[in-house]
């Protein structure tokens, strides 16, 4: 096996990993109620203006034709997916709605404090690093939502179902999660491309790992906060 | 003082600040060179470096700037990195090379030529400046476009006196110097993007200031850069 297609049974491995720890198997355990899944929707929202902090700022330090990608990337997240007919912001505002959340109440939303210390994680990954550690942080969590790669579905899909088998809320009313049940396979697979092109010595490699290993980190600890907040909610 | 005022103050004095660097040392001394073809060729490679660090600031900009000016960056780099498609315009990268060729130069010529010494410090100092508050940030990326707006800079802005110089000095036309004519149409366009961004989000005392302060540090960066650039083309025969 060569150097890249080792790291990307690594990084696949990685991702499905992440539904083994404890973290994520307790944030999934929560049980939903209508209030547990309005935090959660708008918590999405705050992780989706996290993620666009990210890719700014891993677009800011990367190669230029890496800058083409995520801007193209950026696209879908920012001014208008072709499969939403939105941005993915708006996306999840508009989700909102199905279990009664208002425009207001994503205004208003406040970032819980161990969120918080997730988010400036992130930041201080995406901005103070290499870029293919940088790169590879942001790329993880879409790779860790893609289906095709996760065994038994990405996080939008699990979250999605729970909504469905808790709620009775059809993924597919759940616009925003539905989106990036497909977007985040389509962006995964598009943004690895760029590893072929970047990866060429163990080096390399390393800057990669780095990077998945403390983003997953995160994403652990994340899932963790928002499953711990979730279970304080009557 | 009321928020429209101060906006306005803030705005006039960004626009002397602007006028201001074409007074200093080192814009005077880049503005009295006499273009050579090699030094045409230099130019012109270290100025496709400067473009791609400007790819660099926006993008740390656009991370850390509120969803709705994100957008507003998005765009702005779709002229920068992508190019019009609709209207077949190249990205900005792409014509800095292709001008390239009127002074001799091949796209491998940019790719075996280094970055100028003083202009990698000035780039690091500009990213440095492009990851501090979003509003300094902001304000530190956009002033290089007010400085080359032809709207705001009084006897022309800094890519059309270099057009007008490589016209003089080497008889080729503006039009055949697609990457100075395109920026000569595009940064008056561009050069409006921080008034926009602060009547939405400079609205007291202690956000104009943090303007100001970054607008400043750019043009002192760029004073610099420029100085090295001077240095550079005297070297040169």
């Amino acid at each position: 096996m060569n150097l890249l297609e080792e790291l990307l049974k690594t990084l696949d491995k990685m991702v499905n990993d992440q539904f083994e720890s404890v973290e994520f198997k307790n944030f999934l355990a929560v049980p939903l109620t209508l209030e547990r899944g309005r935090f959660y929707v708008i918590q999405n929202a705050l992780y989706t203006s996290n993620r666009r902090d990210c890719w700014g700022y891993v677009q800011g330090g990367s190669p230029l034709d890496v800058k083409r990608v995520i801007w193209e990337h950026e696209s879908d997240e920012l001014i208008n997916d072709p499969r939403a007919g939105m941005d993915h912001y708006a996306l999840t505002v508009k989700q909102g709605e199905v279990i009664g959340l208002k425009p207001e109440d994503f205004e208003r939303a406040q970032v819980p404090a161990m969120v918080q210390a997730c988010f400036h994680a992130w930041h201080h990954i995406a901005m103070h690093n290499h870029w293919l550690s940088a790169y590879t942080a942001s790329h993880m969590l879409e790779r860790r939502n893609n289906g095709k790669i996760v065994k038994g579905g990405g996080m939008s899909y699990r979250v999605g179902k729970k909504f469905e088998n808790e709620l009775g809320i059809n993924l597919k009313r759940m616009i925003s999660l539905d989106v990036h049940v497909v977007a985040d396979t389509d962006h995964s697979e598009n943004i690895s491309e760029m590893f072929e092109r970047y990866v060429k010595t163990e080096e390399d490699c390393d800057l990669v790992l780095k990077g998945a290993q403390e983003s997953m980190a995160i994403d652990r600890a994340y899932r963790g906060a928002v499953g711990y907040y979730m279970a304080q909610i009557n | 003082m009321s928020a429209a005022n101060g906006l306005e103050t803030m705005w006039s004095e960004l626009v002397e600040l602007c006028n201001e660097q074409f007074n200093s040392s080192p814009f005077k001394r880049l503005l009295a060179m006499k273009f050579t073809q090699a030094r045409a060729q230099q130019y012109s490679i270290q100025m496709a470096y400067y473009v791609q660090n400007r790819r660099d600031g926006w993008g740390y900009v656009q991370g850390s700037a509120p969803f709705e000016v994100k957008k507003l960056i998005w765009q702005h780099e779709e002229d920068e990195l992508i190019g019009q498609k609709a209207q077949g315009k190249v990205d900005h990268i792409t014509l800095a090379v292709k001008e390239g060729e009127v002074f001799g130069l091949s796209a491998e010529a940019f790719e075996r030529t280094a970055r100028l010494e003083g202009g990698e410090v000035c780039f690091s100092a500009w990213i440095r400046l492009a990851q501090r508050p979003w509003l300094e940030a902001i304000a530190g990326s956009a002033i290089l476009e007010m400085r080359n707006s032809g709207e705001l800079i009084r006897g022309g802005s800094l890519s059309l006196r270099i057009a007008a110089m490589l016209e003089r000095d080497l008889g080729v036309p503006m039009k055949k110097q697609i990457n100075n004519a395109e920026h000569v149409v595009m940064d008056v366009e561009h050069a409006n993007l921080l008034m926009q961004v602060a009547r939405k989000y400079a609205s007291n005392e202690a956000e104009r200031r943090a303007i100001l302060r970054g607008a400043r540090e750019s043009l002192m960066i760029d004073r610099v850069y420029r100085g090295h650039l001077a240095d550079m083309l005297e070297a040169l025969a």
